[in-house]
């Protein structure tokens, strides 16, 4: 598979793609939302894992599974050891001495570097956030066409100039990791003597503006493609008013859901800072087991 | 020269005294433009890159209103009715546009979505929707395509998509900004006969721009070309070949049949092989018997190769079958060969091997001699998209970009070759695509590489800049350069390359001198390419076969020159 082809969303499953834009922007809002809300690693995990639920439904190809793990692999393990090192709320529980105190000129510099149990348990609840969002953009990205998301944002009235320049990066998704490819070639073939495992990265520089030059005069022809196509026309925004009554009701039941559970943590932090009601007492008890 | 509109009727669309400044600019991009186009006509603009005629595209789509700062003057008429205030969703419905690259102008993710965006956006029922979409398709020859992503699609198919996609609206007009400007010959071919088929059963006027009016030129009645802003011919295309006498600074490349009738002094010009061989037969002596030996170039003292292949084979990983299959060949020094074929004659997999970017699946590459020696011949390899190989914010930096050996003075002297030495400060992706192209190829001579690898790099290039770049490779090819260089241009070929290596599904089918391979027409069909229109001139003269003006004129230039 090409790099281009990797960021195509043509090979998903119909019942995902054919989803109205604003279904799946909403459901993207309130699912970040829980994520910000939820604290407890449990939750969070069941929460992750049905974001990989919902790639499977929608049958995402084995190549993007490779990209995706690879992502969430860098995220999940980047966020847990940079807490487990760096983790500075108390109390704390050393699990491993990389320096101790004692070593002679690391020690001191140092005060000493450890493994600790909170920070990985910590970095692992941030990772699972973070992941967990970024597997279900990969899934709104992998699987939407731009003008579903650019109609769901000119539905609810925004700037049609930021909405296109927001989707209009998704568009070029597949044609950038393209070019990006391309151009890593270019520099290869330009600079003769560099050589060594990391000239990719010492590359990376240089990407940046050929890709941008190339982006700015893309979406200029796009733009006027697609107006010159009657997208921003009267007809096509009465057009894109249109939402199937199925995908309103689940997005609404989902908005309930969701506020439920800001009700119930919100409720439970403000008990446990005093503003306590006997009649709430089972979102206490929901939140603090599973929230 | 003006076009004279038809007495008494009138125009579908008409240009009046139009003008138009960008913001910022210090002068006008169109000065007084007044053009007309009937229903159902067919015309073809030219003129130099930056003359002005993607803006008078823009003006005409209604996309360049002369909003905020910009300027427009004149009066735009859509069949008498003033069209200037006209938003661009009114005009698109009449008036399609096709622009250069497929890719920059497709929206949506699979062929039914993309074509069927413009009658979605008329809020049109989604079955009228996937009615329309079906028949157009199968108008573009594109057919069963329906739920293909779109980059899954070749570049040809692209390009009749996005025609599709504006021709589901029934525009009375399509306006096309050259759109076979990537393609090569069989795809030109392809896409101007459906042009011509939508032009006569479905009565679509046609406007396109195209600097390529030797390829063009058949296609179309009508020809307007503009400098600088202004329309400075627009009238038959047959008489324009006498306006195009000595007006080298247009920046078009004139079509051979013309060049030949004008070096000869025909007393008409003409694009038709068949009618200039009439006005030769008329008008020239034939040949006296031995008259003359073919103009050969000169021999070159055999020297090392730099670049052998023998028995070269590769495979993409997965697939089944070689795509290079027992390719051998030799590159000498100060030689330029040109590698010529059809798409998927693997000459784009050959550059990546010479260039390093692969290896052989089987066979050698000998680098001067062993295939050890690979880092002893300095490759310089330009790829297709050249914009991609520019890195740095100044053409000077560009130049000295990782070239730590080049000195101030010869990167002066450098941009003193490359004609470049007014934008020494520009930003080079800033510059016109011919500048662009050179700033990479000085990049590559500012470390003399002994082989030098060009993927395509006309495409696209107005003949002033062919001119330039080829002017560049010659001398480098003089100063005992080897030059690899992948092009359809067959014109090209014949009047720059000493050797000619023609691909075909991976073999090679034919590597000689230029006159040898592109003097053949059942080698030249079998690579997928198209002869030169002196071949046939030469054939019907029965003189031997030629492949340039020149050596046509060898036959029968003296016995005419000097006759008008």
């Amino acid at each position: 598979m090409s790099a281009r082809q990797l960021w195509e969303g043509t090979d998903a499953k119909p019942w995902i793609r054919n989803l109205n834009g604003r279904t799946k922007l909403v459901f993207l809002f309130l699912y970040a939302v829980l994520m910000i809300t939820i604290d407890n690693p449990r939750t969070l995990y069941i929460l992750f894992l049905f974001t990989l639920l919902l790639h499977g439904l929608a049958g995402t190809s084995f190549s993007k599974w490779r990209v995706l793990i690879i992502l969430i692999l860098l995220g999940l393990w980047g966020s847990m050891l940079s807490q487990a090192l760096f983790f500075a709320r108390t109390p704390r529980t050393p699990l491993l001495v990389l320096i101790a105190p004692g070593t002679p000129f690391f020690g001191p510099l140092t005060g000493g570097l450890y493994i600790y149990r909170e920070g990985i348990i910590y970095g692992a609840v941030q990772g699972l956030r973070a992941v967990s969002m970024l597997s279900l953009g990969m899934l709104v990205c992998w699987t939407s066409d731009p003008r579903q998301l650019l109609n769901g944002m000119l539905a609810w009235h925004l700037s049609p100039q930021v909405a296109f320049m927001l989707v209009t990066a998704i568009r070029f998704l597949p044609v950038l990791a393209a070019e990006t490819e391309e151009i890593m070639i270019a520099l290869r073939l330009r600079d003769q003597k560099a050589k060594g495992p990391f000239l990719a990265i010492r590359h990376l520089p240089y990407v940046a503006k050929p890709l941008l030059a190339r982006c700015l005069r893309r979406s200029q022809t796009l733009a006027l493609s697609v107006v010159s196509r009657g997208f921003f026309s009267d007809k096509a925004a009465r057009r894109r008013q249109q939402w199937e009554g199925r995908e309103r009701w689940f997005c609404l039941a989902f908005l309930l859901v969701t506020l439920a559970v800001l009700f119930s943590k919100v409720s439970f932090l403000l008990s446990e800072q005093g503003l306590y009601a006997g009649s709430l007492r089972g979102f206490y008890d929901f939140s603090s087991l599973y929230l | 020269m003006q076009h004279p509109c038809s007495a008494g009727k009138r125009p579908m669309l008409e240009l009046r005294d139009v003008s138009f400044r960008y913001k910022g600019r210090p002068c006008d991009t169109l000065r007084h433009v007044s053009l007309s186009l009937e229903s159902g006509e067919m015309l073809l603009l030219a003129g130099r890159s930056g003359c002005g005629k993607s803006t008078l595209i823009k003006v005409v789509s209604g996309l360049a209103a002369g909003e905020g700062e910009d300027r427009r003057d004149g009066i735009i008429l859509w069949n008498g009715e003033d069209m200037t205030d006209w938003p661009p969703e009114k005009i698109g419905l009449l008036a399609g546009t096709v622009y250069q690259t497929p890719d920059d102008q497709l929206f949506a993710m699979t062929v039914e979505d993309e074509v069927g965006f413009a009658l979605e956006n008329q809020g049109e029922d989604p079955a009228v929707v996937r009615g329309r979409v079906k028949e157009i398709l199968g108008l573009t020859g594109l057919a069963g395509l329906e739920k293909r992503g779109i980059h899954q699609l070749s570049g040809g198919q692209r390009q009749r998509m996005a025609l599709a996609s504006v021709l589901i609206t029934k525009p009375r007009l399509l306006i096309l900004d050259e759109p076979v400007s990537q393609m090569n010959p069989q795809g030109v071919r392809d896409f101007m006969e459906l042009l011509l088929r939508l032009n006569r059963e479905e009565g679509i006027a046609i406007l396109m721009i195209e600097h390529r009016v030797n390829e063009l030129a058949r296609y179309f009645q009508r020809l307007a070309i503009m400098q600088e802003g202004r329309i400075v011919y627009d009238g038959p295309l047959q008489a324009a070949w006498t306006f195009l006498t000595g007006r080298g600074d247009l920046g078009l490349r004139e079509p051979q049949c013309v060049k030949l009738g004008r070096i000869l002094g025909l007393p008409e010009l003409s694009t038709d092989v068949a009618k200039t061989v009439q006005e030769i037969k008329a008008y020239c002596p034939p040949p006296a018997a031995g008259a003359g030996v073919r103009p050969e170039r000169a021999a070159q003292t055999p020297s090392p190769p730099v670049v052998a292949a023998e028995n070269v084979c590769f495979r993409y990983p997965g697939m089944t079958d070689d795509v290079l299959q027992e390719v051998s060949f030799s590159l000498h020094r100060g030689e330029i060969v040109a590698l010529m074929g059809c798409n998927g004659a693997g000459k784009s997999t050959l550059l990546n091997l010479l260039g390093g970017l692969t290896e052989p699946s089987a066979g050698r590459l000998l680098f001067a001699g062993s295939p050890r020696n690979r880092q002893r011949v300095s490759t310089g390899y330009l790829l297709q998209e050249p914009d991609l190989m520019l890195l740095a914010g100044t053409v000077w930096e560009e130049l000295k970009w990782k070239n730590d050996t080049l000195t101030d003075a010869e990167a002066e002297a450098l941009l003193r070759r490359l004609h470049l030495e007014q934008c020494r400060d520009d930003f080079p992706l800033a510059l016109s695509k011919g500048q662009r192209l050179r700033i990479v190829l000085g990049s590559f001579f500012a470390w003399h590489p002994e082989l030098l690898l060009l993927d395509e790099p006309t495409t696209g290039q107005d003949e002033a800049s062919l001119q330039e770049i080829t002017a560049l490779l010659r001398r480098y090819r003089d100063t005992g350069g080897t030059v690899l260089l992948c092009t359809h241009d067959v014109e090209l070929a014949s009047r720059l390359a000493d050797q000619v290596l023609l691909l075909s599904r991976g073999r090679v089918l034919a590597y000689g001198t230029a006159s040898a391979v592109l003097s053949r027409q059942n080698l030249l069909a079998a690579g997928g390419l198209v002869a030169p229109p002196v071949l046939a001139v030469s054939g019907a003269l029965k003189i031997p076969p030629c492949i340039t003006v020149e050596e046509v004129c060898h036959y029968v230039g003296p016995a005419t020159l000097g006759r008008n």
